[in-house]
Order: C-alpha cells, then sequence, then structure tokens
C-alpha cells in the first residue's frame, strides 16, 4: 500500500494529466492532421466552418 | 517369391507419417519439449476445425444496432458541416449545430478526425468546454489498444476507460477499465471472452468487476450466444445478465438494399417484470436511405436521409408515441466539403 505522500502526489498528477487532455487533445489532432495531411490545407480552411 | 524386402520395421519408417520426428538438435527446452508437442498439436487440430472469427462482444449487436433507427434519430433542428482536409491520411473536422430540441438544448460541438492505417484520433468539445476524447492504436492486425475520455469542468462527469482487444483466428477477447485510479485501484473492470464453437456458434461471457470503494467489490457474469447463417446473412444473439435481463436480437439481410432487425428485451427480476419488443427496417437506395421502426411502447419512428449529391444530405425524423400522444420532428442538413478535388488527392495543393 502507497504512503499518503505517494497518494498525494499520484492525485497531483491525475489532474495534471486531465486538464492537459482536456485542453491539449483537440489542438494535438489538429497539429498532427495539419503537419501529416497530403496536401497541406490553409489554416483559414481549418478553422472556419464557411471557407 | 524371395522377392528381396525391407525389414518390416524399417519400411514403416518410411512410409508412416505419424512417426514421431527425431528430435536431433539439443536445446534447453528438451525437458519441456512433450508440453511443446503436445501444444503444437492441440493448435494444428484447432485450426483443422476452421472456425470462424467470431466478432468482438462489443459488436454482438452492431448490425442489429446499424438497422434500428434509434442511435440515428434526434429532433428540433441540426446541421453537420463536415470538411475533409486530407484523405490519406484522413483528417477532417466538423462543426455540428443543434437547436430546437424538446430534450436537449441549442449546442455547437467542434469535432477533429485523424486517422491513419493503425492510429485513430477523434475529439470533440462543445460550447460549453466539456470534452469527447478517443485514441485507438493498433499494434499489429490482432491487437487494438483504445482509449475513451470524457472530460468537463465538472469532475463528476468526467470519465475515462482504457482498452484492449485481441482477436485470435476463432477467439476475440478484451480487457476493460473504466474510471481506473492508480491510487487506490477503484474503478470497474471488465473482460469478455467470445469464442466459436461452430462455424455457426459462438459463445462467451463477459465478467464485470466493480469497485467503488477499496474495501467493497462486486462482480456480475453475463453469458452471450451468437448464431450466423451460414451464408452470413442473419445473426441471432442472445445476452443473459445477473440482475434477470435477457436481451435476444435477430437481423436478416433479406436482400441487397433491405434489412430487418428485432430487439426483444425481457426484465425478469422479483420486484419487477417488463418487456419491449423492437421491430425495425432499413432500406438502402442509391441516393438515400430510410430507416422505419415500431416497438411495444407504443413508439412508431421513421428517419429518411437524402443524399441530393455526394456532398449534400438532408435529412426527416420523426417520431410519434401513440401511448403518451405525442411527436418529435427532426430536421437536419449535412454538408460534406472538401478542400481538394478527386484530382487533387494525390497531388500536391495549388500555389
Amino acid at each position: 500500500m502507497p504512503s499518503e505522500d505517494t497518494k498525494e502526489r499520484i492525485s497531483k498528477v491525475i489532474e495534471i494529466g486531465r486538464t492537459v487532455l482536456h485542453y491539449g487533445y483537440i489542438p494535438l489532432i489538429i497539429y498532427i492532421g495539419y503537419t501529416r495531411s497530403n496536401p497541406q490545407p490553409s489554416l483559414i480552411k481549418l478553422i472556419s466552418p464557411l471557407a | 517369391m524371395a522377392a528381396p524386402t525391407i525389414p518390416l520395421h524399417e519400411k514403416d519408417a518410411l512410409v508412416n507419417p505419424y512417426a514421431p520426428e527425431p528430435t536431433v538438435t539439443s536445446s534447453y527446452f528438451n525437458p519441456v519439449s512433450p508440453f511443446f508437442n503436445a501444444y503444437d498439436r492441440f493448435a494444428r487440430w484447432r485450426a483443422d476445425l476452421g472456425l470462424p472469427q467470431p466478432g468482438t462482444v462489443e459488436n454482438l449487436q452492431k448490425e442489429v444496432k446499424g438497422t434500428h433507427l434509434s442511435n440515428y434519430i434526434f429532433d428540433g433542428a441540426r446541421a453537420d458541416l463536415t470538411k475533409s482536409l486530407s484523405m490519406s491520411p484522413l483528417f477532417q473536422v466538423t462543426h455540428s449545430f443543434a437547436l430546437g430540441s424538446q430534450t436537449l438544448p441549442a449546442s455547437y460541438n467542434f469535432g477533429a478526425i485523424f486517422a491513419n492505417s493503425s492510429v485513430f484520433l477523434q475529439g470533440s468539445v462543445d460550447h460549453e468546454g466539456s470534452m469527447n476524447a478517443r485514441f485507438n492504436n493498433g499494434w499489429n492486425a490482432n491487437n487494438v489498444t483504445k482509449a475513451q475520455a470524457q472530460l468537463s469542468s465538472n469532475i463528476d462527469q468526467s470519465m475515462i476507460q482504457l482498452e484492449h482487444d485481441y482477436q485470435g483466428s476463432d477467439f476475440s477477447a478484451n480487457i476493460k477499465a473504466i474510471n481506473p485510479s492508480p491510487r487506490d485501484l477503484t474503478g470497474i473492470y471488465v473482460g469478455s471472452y467470445l469464442q466459436s464453437l461452430t462455424k455457426n456458434l459462438a459463445v462467451g461471457v463477459e465478467t464485470l468487476y466493480q469497485r467503488p470503494t477499496p474495501n467493497q467489490g462486486e462482480t456480475s457474469t453475463s453469458y452471450l450466444a451468437k448464431l450466423t447463417g451460414s451464408e452470413r446473412n442473419w445473426t441471432a444473439t442472445a445476452q443473459l445478465q445477473p440482475s434477470g435481463v435477457l436481451t435476444a436480437t435477430y437481423w436478416q439481410k433479406l436482400s441487397e438494399k433491405v434489412e430487418v432487425a428485432a430487439d426483444v428485451q425481457v426484465l425478469a427480476a422479483p420486484q419487477r417484470r417488463d418487456a419491449i419488443a423492437t421491430l425495425g427496417a432499413k432500406y438502402d437506395f442509391r441516393v438515400a436511405t430510410f430507416r422505419a421502426q415500431v416497438d411495444s411502447t407504443g413508439k412508431v419512428s421513421a428517419l429518411l436521409e437524402q443524399r441530393f449529391v455526394p456532398a449534400f444530405a438532408f435529412l426527416v425524423a420523426g417520431e410519434i408515441d401513440h401511448f403518451k400522444n405525442s411527436a418529435k420532428v427532426g430536421v437536419g442538413v449535412m454538408i460534406e466539403s472538401s478542400s481538394l478535388t478527386p484530382e487533387e488527392m494525390g497531388m500536391m495543393p495549388p500555389p
């Protein structure tokens, strides 16, 4: 059984991980898609619903 | 008569295909090789049966769910604008708008999908900031790891699910952890296994282990069976849960364009007995898909998806609840725009 101190640290790491995933996942998909796409799209087409 | 004959035991050794192969290599495995041989023989015998892959437990009722419109129906107005930015690898972004629904508030949703042959990434976020994420990674043809998360500012509504799928030649196995906490190992854990017994029949079990607090654990096992027609044009499935819920489904492809599906759910708990039956049909036309469904709670519903041009689809959905005397209507458009022309798909963009 891990000590209270370790548990505290695990909780903090999970909390940070959750925040990173929450705000970073979609930008990550867009970055990966933008760099790996063939042909590479223009940024305005990527974000705007109408362009 | 005195023809020269080979001594009997030598002749046997020449023609007998079942004679054990002489072990010539000396290896560290020699002491355990009988076990290896037995395993090899068992594996060969199993391969000889030629049993088909039964599909996964998760997809047990996939055909029925694809035929029934419960997963597709909506009310109010909605618009989905999908933009494909690349075909290979697949990269697309979606803007969805919905409003005027009786049950859900108006919403805006932005989604992005990236997929290549082994990785699938999908994320969507709505105007309130809650996020849905999905990640699949195929290690090889048999192993797929999946992760799913739902995150919102409210921690109680957040959920994460980690999953691993293994598909053998005649079985499939899956382990799943929902909200696992490395702190005290609480969470929900699910293991499932589906095995083909004959060319048509597959049976399986699914065990759910719930551990809401560190000193509390509960297991429940449900049993599954799947019967498939020899021509793969019909399937019947049954699932029995320990709480007394029996779900039975039947799906049949009547022709290239018509599929029908039936679903019966029986709840036979000591306190409550209940049953719901649903019958649905799906017609696939050249430019349209039509689904109709009727169930024993008095609901009649239909959904038409009309594709005027490949990039523009118009949806009409309707549902009448005869017992409650209520109705729902939905209209929607799906617009798919691609920044690529067909010729451009594999070429460089114009300057």
